[in-house]
């Protein structure tokens, strides 16, 4: 698909985070991880990354702080408050890394040293990367663990002794440490108990607002997209599918992988009994793909799905924030609402 | 509680026949398990009708897990007891013993790709299971049968563990579960790793096999709407506790206790409020 160049949201100098036709190639592999994405958060904005395993919604997001795979080859732009992450050299990236965009990861113990008590880990980053004194960082610790809910403490703690909801939220006070414009969540509460991401997605929220920060949040979980979000893409084999404000997207999905998606999860407010299966596989990376990823799978495929790919284009006006969808049949697509 | 027998596991009832419930496939009767200080299964009682699905809902720490593993047979109970198939449950130790056991129940775990041998290819992941429990079957005619039964071609029957996909892996941890033709199949957060999608082919073909073979499955997961899609009964464990039971339906309508409605009103939806939970989360 060539890079399409249609109108964002919130484009410009003034968003958080701004990537434009990022292509990434990856060694033994027929087509490219990901192929021409444009995705922009505005700061204070919470926008949802959604795709199943293999979308490309994880190294989306990895892209952003340049934590990509070994032998990756970037193409395109990944502005962080208007400078290229793609083009930084090592210290800029440090900076980067420390001060402008922070990640939370899935999995916090995986993410955290068990032989490092809370406050080294909190700290560290500051005194290393910053060159903070060790006081004034742990006095920032303590504001941030406060921030989150946890008690001074936890900084004399290890991670073996903390709850995994604990230290979820001690990885979102590590991420707050450098006052970052951008925080990008990698399905940060998808190990946690569900009543326990409830907690840590209310705080996240709470955060966004009190420091102004944006928020990319990486999910599988369409439900909870729905929930958090101001707006949503949909990942497809390293393509954007639809992209749009989260409750229209939700209501009007104008993708017929969008739709699929809704139809096939289990909710507690649809009707019983089967499930709208979408049957077949993603596309493999060892495949090329010429017109639509999703068109062996899709139901209102015709011809020209499989020779040409669909441009992201828009499909609704009189709206704030554009809704665009990349689909050649989006005008067949009615209301969730109308048949469910 | 209709379904929910309530006894302390330290009185066992009388082993009188009429006082059986000849409907149940899995009677579990007081069953109690403690890890030192911690009771992670305390007093826990239900019974999964012939065919029928029943769901155990929590989460983690709630005892949903050692319960199934209990029930398996791969961890034992201090008290209460578990009855298969109207058996006596008597003794669980010994190859004859497991091998019984195993016959009338078997596990599918969340991550197939541990519970599949990397080496063996599918075909003979299922030879090997056939050869255990029926020597002396025409194996490749069931290998066959299986394989279709659960949407799996020849393609697939060579192939190892790691050349699958996610959800073709777990069709084969359930093929190798049918394999040995159980009554009963305990589904431990079996589509939870699952991407969407591969949850919902999976989820209707485990509703076709209930349909088509009679088998009963006990249904251990977090997610509310698994339950609704898959289980006729349901109940829902805290702290090793059951807090509530009752037909799915009706939990999910209408939740009596407080900790089913703050699983309920946790699950993400348009307009939910993550600090109303949070504080109903709280004050529980």
């Amino acid at each position: 698909m060539s890079t399409t160049t249609e109108p964002h949201a919130s484009t410009g100098p003034d968003a958080a985070l701004d990537i434009r036709g990022l292509r990434l190639n990856l060694p033994g592999t027929a087509r490219p991880v990901l192929d021409g994405v444009d995705l922009t958060v505005a700061p204070r904005e919470t926008v949802a990354l959604v795709g199943e395993s293999g979308s490309g919604k994880s190294l989306t997001s990895r892209s952003v702080l340049r934590l990509l795979p070994p032998g990756a080859v970037a193409e395109g732009r990944v502005l962080v408050e208007g400078r290229d992450v793609l083009a930084m050299n090592p210290g800029e990236l440090r900076r980067l890394r420390t001060h402008t965009a922070a990640m939370i990861f899935q999995d916090p113990r995986a993410a955290t040293n068990p032989l490092r008590r809370i406050g080294d880990f909190l700290t560290e980053s500051l005194r290393l990367n910053a060159q903070v004194p060790a006081e004034e960082a742990t006095e920032r610790a303590v504001r941030m663990l406060d921030a989150v809910g946890l008690g001074d403490h936890v900084l004399r703690r290890y991670p073996g002794q903390l709850s995994g909801g604990m230290l979820q939220r001690v990885m979102i006070a590590a991420a707050l440490m450098g006052d970052p414009t951008l925080i990008l969540a990698d399905e940060p509460t998808t190990a946690l108990d569900v009543t326990t991401q409830a907690e840590v997605v209310g705080l996240l929220d709470d955060l966004r607002g009190q420091f102004g920060t944006g928020l990319l949040f990486v999910t599988h979980d369409l439900g909870l997209a729905a929930a958090i979000s101001d707006r949503v893409y949909v990942m497809y084999a390293g393509r954007i599918a639809e992209t749009g404000p989260a409750e229209e997207l939700f209501q009007r999905p104008r993708h017929p992988y969008t739709r699929a998606l809704l139809d096939s999860t289990p909710r507690l407010t649809a009707p019983r009994g089967r499930l709208a299966a979408i049957g077949g596989q993603p596309p493999s990376l060892r495949q090329e793909l010429t017109g639509c990823p999703f068109a062996p799978r899709c139901r209102l495929a015709t011809d020209v799905c499989t020779e040409r790919a669909p441009a992201l284009i828009p499909v609704a006006d009189g709206n704030p924030q554009p809704h665009l969808a990349a689909c050649h049949h989006s005008d067949q697509l009615t209301e969730v609402t109308a048949d469910a | 509680m209709p379904d929910t027998l309530r006894e302390a596991g330290d009185a066992p009832r009388p082993d009188t026949p009429g006082g059986r419930d000849s409907a149940a496939v899995l009677e579990v009767d007081g069953l109690c398990r403690a890890f030192g200080e911690v009771k992670a299964v305390d007093d826990v009682s239900f019974t999964l009708a012939r065919g029928g699905s029943l769901g155990i809902v929590g989460e983690s720490g709630s005892g949903k897990t050692t319960t199934a593993r209990i029930v398996v047979g791969l961890e034992r109970a201090d008290a209460g007891r578990v009855r298969v198939g109207g058996g006596s449950g008597g003794p669980q130790r010994g190859r004859a013993a497991r091998l019984a056991r195993a016959r009338e129940v078997q596990m599918v775990f969340q991550d197939p790709f541990l519970s599949l041998d990397p080496r063996t290819t599918v075909e003979a992941v299922l030879r090997e299971t056939l050869r255990l429990h029926f020597p002396g079957r025409d194996h490749p005619a069931r290998i066959a049968e299986l394989l279709d039964q659960v949407g799996l071609g020849a393609r697939e029957a060579s192939a190892l563990p790691r050349q699958l996909s996610g959800g073709q892996r777990q069709r084969v941890a359930i093929a190798r579960a049918l394999a040995v033709e159980p009554r009963i199949l305990v589904l431990d957060e079996a589509v939870a790793a699952l991407d969407v999608s591969v949850q919902a082919q999976i989820l209707n073909l485990l509703a076709d096999i209930r349909k088509q073979t009679g088998i009963a499955y006990l249904f251990i997961t977090h997610d509310l709407g698994v339950v609704r899609c898959v289980t006729d009964d349901v109940i829902v464990m805290r702290h090793g506790r059951v807090v509530e039971a009752g037909s799915t339906a009706g939990v999910l309508a209408d939740p009596r206790h407080p900790y089913t409605r703050l699983l309920l009103d946790s699950v993400p939806r348009p307009g939910w409020d993550p600090k109303h939970i949070a504080a109903a989360r709280r004050a529980l």
